[in-house]
């Protein structure tokens, strides 16, 4: 493992920046959310993951596909620096492979060669990601429900953890360890700093709450669809699209053309299962009209479906969609909800 | 008084005055009460009332096309001052009828704020709030600490002028009347001072942080559309982009369609997840109707609402000039 001393992060940043684009926590306003910075005195990393998730960054809640005017269509192909996301917590991390799944290297089986979005591989496919360890897990975080921790490394290229201010390094990926490899500002961690990282992790992992056994969750979800509780667990939810824009992983997305006298953009933008419009057909009909349908699908996408598609729940227990509910629509109580459920033994009909 | 109040609405699903009742339960997390629905008498047992209990519930009579109002005959609803205006406005725009409304009313102490409370936890994660008397105490990882309450009770609450409801079915205990709340339009006074550019600073910067999940909207009990103006796209009446300029129409055209509308909930400001101030412009709003047309939004049941009428002796500078 190798270490960086407090007052060389900066440095090692600063090298960083030639070579790459930086994305990093940063405050805007009250929250703080993944941006491209040029300089490290932007960072604000904190001990817990920042409000807004990194998903923005090969996934902008808009992005334009192409232009177009009378001469023909442009797709803007400015050649960019790799990118490099520093301060991700492993939560955002795995989001972030899951992602990956989904626009990268689609291998929803058996179709290996189902479509990959170009947009998503050109950012994505040169970048590195920067793990760092959570020290002060929140309340609201559940990743250990889905096999994760705060100091989980799976998915990172570099996993860091911070020790009174200076950080240890530790390569992961092959990406990852050839980068280390590069870097002149590190020198050897030392068996105290290896202690204090054992520390610390064993701090945070008690700040844990006991994880809830999801093991049944994906069949259980499989034999529910008609039954009552989905009535009783939606009632309250407002159809807002807060839980799905600050959720990780959530990726539905619309695309918009906006244009007029002969020129104008196609973008993607992000739209969420909760809104009515989100199903409404052309000919005014709606399949999911109402907001039990809707919230039925949002939980059925990362409990079931996604499962089923790519062998892992779309949600990796970041909290966020708990903080930000309007209406404090607790998915953790919606999971142990389904969980909890009875089937009712279906009276045989007299033949 | 929550004994009384459990008694109250349990009464009323055994004597079927109502068919369900939405009040409040603890959330699970500290500062934010959940909305409860009680059909049978045994589901008071959760129901609380304490300063947590922000969202303005008569939204749910509107909500999903109605469908509430539509699956029962009679909904009960807890209010609070700002809440029980929120029905008489329904009742006036013909949305729900008054009598298919039972209205529980409750004395209203004022509601804690979520971004005040992080402000004064420091930005610590908070564990328990708990007041007594004046004072808040708000325990978190690290931290213990007591504020006065005014530093965390919400603006909506510090300047309210109608903390009890004024049109009820039901109220536990006894109703204050208007209370005089001089200062009521202070935040708006003071940003009118700031010069133009000022202003339009202030505004971009707080709208460029939206992310259009039309949360304040969702739970805004006066958007009640059946189709709103973002969602339409033949024609599109707003580019769809998170953009600034996208938001500020989207913001703007909200305030106009809630002009005389507002009843300063507070419900939009606390549900917005990155925290913008969407109150400036709404008292903003609600002071010029209250200028123009000397109108105030669900006080009257009988009064015809300020955009939907028309009164000779209006100011009509706007026109005129
Ligand atoms: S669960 Fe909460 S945040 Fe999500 S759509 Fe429903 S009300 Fe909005
Ligand atoms: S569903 Fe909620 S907890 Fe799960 S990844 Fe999304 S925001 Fe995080
Ligand atoms: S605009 Fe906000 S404060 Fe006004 S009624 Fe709607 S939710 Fe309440
Ligand atoms: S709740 Fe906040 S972020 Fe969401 S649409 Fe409203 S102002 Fe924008």
């Amino acid at each position: 493992m190798l270490k960086v001393k407090k007052d060389k992060i900066n440095g090692l940043i600063g090298e960083f920046l030639k070579d790459y684009l930086v994305f990093a926590p940063v405050k805007d306003g009250s929250r703080s959310k993944f941006k491209k910075i040029t300089d490290p005195a932007e960072i604000s990393t904190g001990t817990v993951k920042s409000e807004r998730s990194p998903k923005d960054v090969f996934f902008p809640q808009s992005e334009v596909l192409f232009e177009y005017d009378t001469n023909g269509v442009r797709i803007s192909d400015n050649e960019e620096k790799p990118y490099l996301l520093w301060g991700v917590r492993n939560c955002d991390t795995k989001s972030i492979r899951m992602l990956d799944k989904v626009f990268g290297n689609a291998h929803q089986a058996p179709d290996k060669d189902m479509y990959k979005d170009p947009y998503w591989k050109k950012k994505y496919d040169t970048s590195v990601i920067f793990n760092f360890a959570c020290t002060a897990p929140l309340s609201t975080c559940f990743c250990n429900w889905f096999g994760g921790g705060p100091f989980d490394e799976t998915g990172s290229d570099v996993f860091v953890v911070e020790t009174d201010g200076d950080l240890i390094l530790k390569g992961v990926s092959e990406k990852g360890k050839a980068l280390l490899e590069k870097l002149s500002v590190t020198i050897e961690a030392e068996k105290k700093d290896e202690e204090l990282a054992e520390t610390a992790k064993k701090k945070a992992e008690e700040m844990m709450s006991k994880p809830t056994d999801i093991s049944n969750l994906f069949e259980k979800l499989s034999t529910v669809w008609n039954e009552p509780v989905w009535q009783k667990l939606a009632a309250k939810c407002v159809n807002c699209g807060a839980c799905a824009f600050i959720c990780p992983t959530c990726h539905c997305f619309d695309v918009s053309d906006e244009g007029k006298n002969g020129r104008g953009k196609r973008v993607r933008l992000w739209d969420s299962c909760m809104f009515p419009i989100f199903t409404m057909e052309a000919s005014g009909h709606n399949p999911r009209g109402n907001s039990t349908q809707r919230v039925k699908q949002r939980v059925m996408h990362k409990f079931n479906y996604f499962m089923e598609n790519y062998g892992s729940h779309l949600c990796t227990g970041c909290g966020r969609c708990i903080v930000v509910c309007p209406v404090n629509f607790d998915i953790r109580e919606v999971i142990k909800g389904i969980l909890d459920h009875k089937i009712k033994e279906k009276v045989q009909a007299d033949v | 008084m929550l004994q009384e109040l459990k008694d109250t609405v349990k009464k009323i699903l055994e004597e079927k005055k109502a068919d369900i009742v939405i009040g409040w339960k603890k959330g699970t997390l500290p500062g934010i009460a959940t909305p409860l629905f009680m059909e049978y008498p045994e589901d008071v047992g959760e129901l609380i009332f304490d300063h947590t209990c922000r969202n303005n519930l008569t939204s749910y009579l509107t909500k999903d096309k109605r469908k509430l109002s539509k699956d029962h005959a009679k909904v009960g609803v807890i209010v609070k001052g700002c809440d029980a205006r929120s029905v008489v406005l329904y009742a006036v725009e013909n949305q729900v009828k008054r009598e298919n409304v039972f209205i529980i009313g409750v004395h209203c102490e004022g509601m804690y704020e979520k971004k005040k409370l992080r402000a004064a936890a420091e930005g610590k994660e908070i564990f328990s709030v708990k007041s007594s008397g004046n004072i808040v105490t708000i325990k978190g990882r690290d931290l213990e600490k007591s504020v006065p309450e005014k530093e965390v009770l919400s603006d909506s609450c510090i300047y309210c002028r109608y903390p009890d409801a004024r049109e009820y079915d039901v109220f536990i205990g006894e109703p204050r009347k208007e209370v005089d709340v001089p200062e009521e339009f202070s935040s708006v006074n003071e940003f009118e001072k700031k010069t133009a550019e000022e202003r339009w600073e202030y505004i971009t910067e707080e709208y460029s942080k939206c992310i259009r999940c039309y949360a304040c909207r969702n739970v805004c009990p006066s958007c009640y559309c059946n189709e709103c103006f973002v969602d339409q796209n033949n024609p599109q009446w707003i580019g769809k982009t998170p953009e600034t300029t996208d938001s500020i129409i989207f913001h703007l055209i909200r305030n106009i369609h809630i002009a005389g509308r507002c009843v300063d909930c507070g419900s939009c400001v606390t549900a917005c997840p990155v925290e913008i101030d969407l109150r400036i412009m709404n008292k903003k709003v609600e002071k010029e109707i209250r200028e123009r047309f000397g109108y105030t939004a669900g006080l009257d049941i009988n009064e015809k609402p300020a955009m939907a009428t028309f009164c000779e002796h209006e100011k009509q500078d706007f026109i005129m000039s």
